[in-house]
């Protein structure tokens, strides 16, 4: 049984990047806008994210260094304090839109506003965080999470237009009526969403939690080889239903309830009640990994003790920023900000800083001081290098397509 | 490792006790001059007030202020005799455990203040 569960933190970090709140509406929206032309981006942020998160956890597995450990040795304290700020500030807002996102689910079942339930909420998860052992939440959330597969289903009992998607993803040009910046900034911004900082975060300092050593390595392998695609698997099959449903009819997407849809419309009532059942379950995972992100990122940056091993008050000092964080993501919601919108502003704020935290990975991946005959292989550096110009690319491309194209509208 | 480089193998780099647990960063180093007049490595500092004034400018001023008002520094960064270090690897490794060192001011005041008094704290 413990075998069989190996992969669920590779799961719980894949949810934050492929169907979290955020993605959960990003994908379904580029699916009614774009059919499946754009496909190829969650494939190649599968592969992105595959490459270096597999280096992340190497080096935790070897070293038992995180992720921000590196970024401070590596970039020196001025330019790791400037990543730590975006990183922080993109984590929390992230952590925020969450909330709102689990909120949002329970207001599709309970019809009360989710604004009231976005302190419930919070508290909730701030009691998770503080009681419950890294592994259970791990494996509860993870596991429930893959609820979402319900969306492949329903592709699958749709009314076949299989061979207008296969014809969609195999040409990636605007669909008619749209142009080539909307297109690339919505690629931008899912691609943004697959690499966001903070999985390789969560991801790493979920090693150290776990205590991996060099006998992990082959379990950290399959957490990263099976939850990644996995949940890259999941946000295409919200694309793909999308797609089907809602692009013939050039409607848009823009609420959690429309994303649910197609799920109805194939399976029924029970088919609705599985996708909100998922939604929830892939909100509250997201929030517990943005949240613990957050504050993983300021300790590990300033070397405080951190992590849910240890007795809180053992790490007062990570406890609080934890729950400080939290706090603020729940302070933030109540000023009414739409949390949908939230997500797509700050994915593409992640995209700017992202080579400040994928080039660390990179350069420490190489370092025999701290490898030895673990460092990167051929392959893996190829990969790596391909991965990090596209995500210069892309960070230089972020912020200039948001303003021409008024974010995508 | 033969060679050992200042700004290399030990700024920034993690501290840890002789069994893992985190001590802080090597926020700066304290350098002395032997009898020859040859420099060694006398200490490893950590903290903010360490760690601030190598941050040049206004973020610099802000992290160091932000340390003093939240009462960090009332007896200056935290000294590590370089004597203690065992190991410099991935992490500096101490010889000792960290209840040997002075602990942190605000990690203390949020144990006592806070922290501590959530329910469910020493579990």
């Amino acid at each position: 049984m413990k075998k069989f569960l190996a992969f669920t933190l590779g799961i719980l970090t894949a949810i934050g990047g492929f169907v979290d709140i955020g993605d959960l509406v990003a994908s379904s929206l580029s699916g009614a806008r774009f059919g499946l032309a754009l496909a190829w981006v969650l494939v190649l942020g599968v592969i992105g994210i595959c490459a270096y998160a597999e280096m992340a956890g190497r080096v935790v597995a070897i070293t038992k260094r995180p992720v921000f450990d590196l970024v401070r040795e590596r970039l020196g304290p001025r330019v790791a304090l400037v990543n730590l700020v975006a990183s922080y500030l993109v984590t929390l807002l992230t952590l925020a839109a969450e909330l709102g996102g689990v909120a949002l689910a329970i207001e599709l079942v309970t019809s009360v506003s989710y604004l009231l339930w976005v302190p419930v909420v919070g508290f909730v998860l701030w009691v998770a965080l503080w009681r419950v052992k890294f592994e259970t939440l791990e494996r509860i959330f993870g596991l429930l999470g893959l609820v979402l597969v319900v969306f492949v289903v329903a592709l699958f009992r749709l009314p076949g237009h299989g061979p207008d998607l296969w014809h969609q993803a195999l040409s990636p040009v605007p669909t008619p009526g749209e142009n080539w910046n909307t297109y690339w900034y919505f690629a931008v911004s899912l691609f943004a969403s697959a690499l966001t900082p903070y999985e390789v975060f969560f991801f790493s300092s979920g090693g150290v939690e776990e205590n991996w050593g060099p006998r992990q390595l082959p379990e950290m392998r399959v957490n990263v080889f099976i939850g990644f695609p996995l949940g890259g698997g999941l946000a295409l099959a919200l694309m793909a239903v999308s797609a089907e449903v809602f692009h013939p009819l050039d409607a848009q997407v823009t609420s959690l309830g429309q994303v649910a849809l197609p799920a109805a419309l194939a399976l029924g009532r029970l088919g609705l009640a599985v996708a909100i059942l998922g939604f929830f379950a892939a909100t509250f995972g997201a929030a517990m990994e943005t949240g613990l992100s957050a504050a993983y990122v300021v300790a590990q940056f300033f070397g405080w003790p951190w992590g849910k091993r240890l007795q809180p008050r053992r790490a007062a000092r990570f406890h609080t920023v934890l729950l400080v964080s939290v706090l603020l993501g729940i302070v933030a919601l109540m000023t009414t900000i739409d949390p949908i919108q939230l997500t797509e502003y700050m994915l593409v704020f992640s995209a700017v800083v992202l080579p400040l935290t994928y080039l660390p990975i990179l350069v420490v991946a190489n370092d025999r001081g701290y490898l030895g005959d673990h460092v990167n292989g051929r392959l893996a550096n190829a990969v790596g290098v391909i991965f990090l110009v596209v995500i210069v690319a892309a960070a230089a491309a972020a912020i200039p397509l948001m303003i021409v194209t008024g974010a995508g509208g | 490792m033969n060679e050992l480089y200042v700004s290399f193998h030990l700024l920034d780099r993690q501290i840890v006790d002789r069994d893992g647990l985190e001590v802080g960063k090597v926020d700066e180093v304290e350098l002395g001059i032997d009898d020859r007049g040859a420099p060694y490595l006398a200490a490893l500092l950590v903290g903010p007030q360490a760690f601030g004034p190598r941050i040049s400018g206004w973020l610099g001023r802000l992290l160091t202020g932000l340390a003093r008002r939240l009462r960090t520094d009332r007896s200056g960064p935290l000294r590590i005799p370089y004597d203690l270090v065992r190991q410099v690897d991935s992490a500096v490794e101490l010889s000792v455990r960290r209840d040997l060192l002075r602990e942190p001011e605000l990690e203390s005041w949020l144990r006592e203040h806070l922290i501590g008094r959530i329910p469910g704290s020493a579990e």
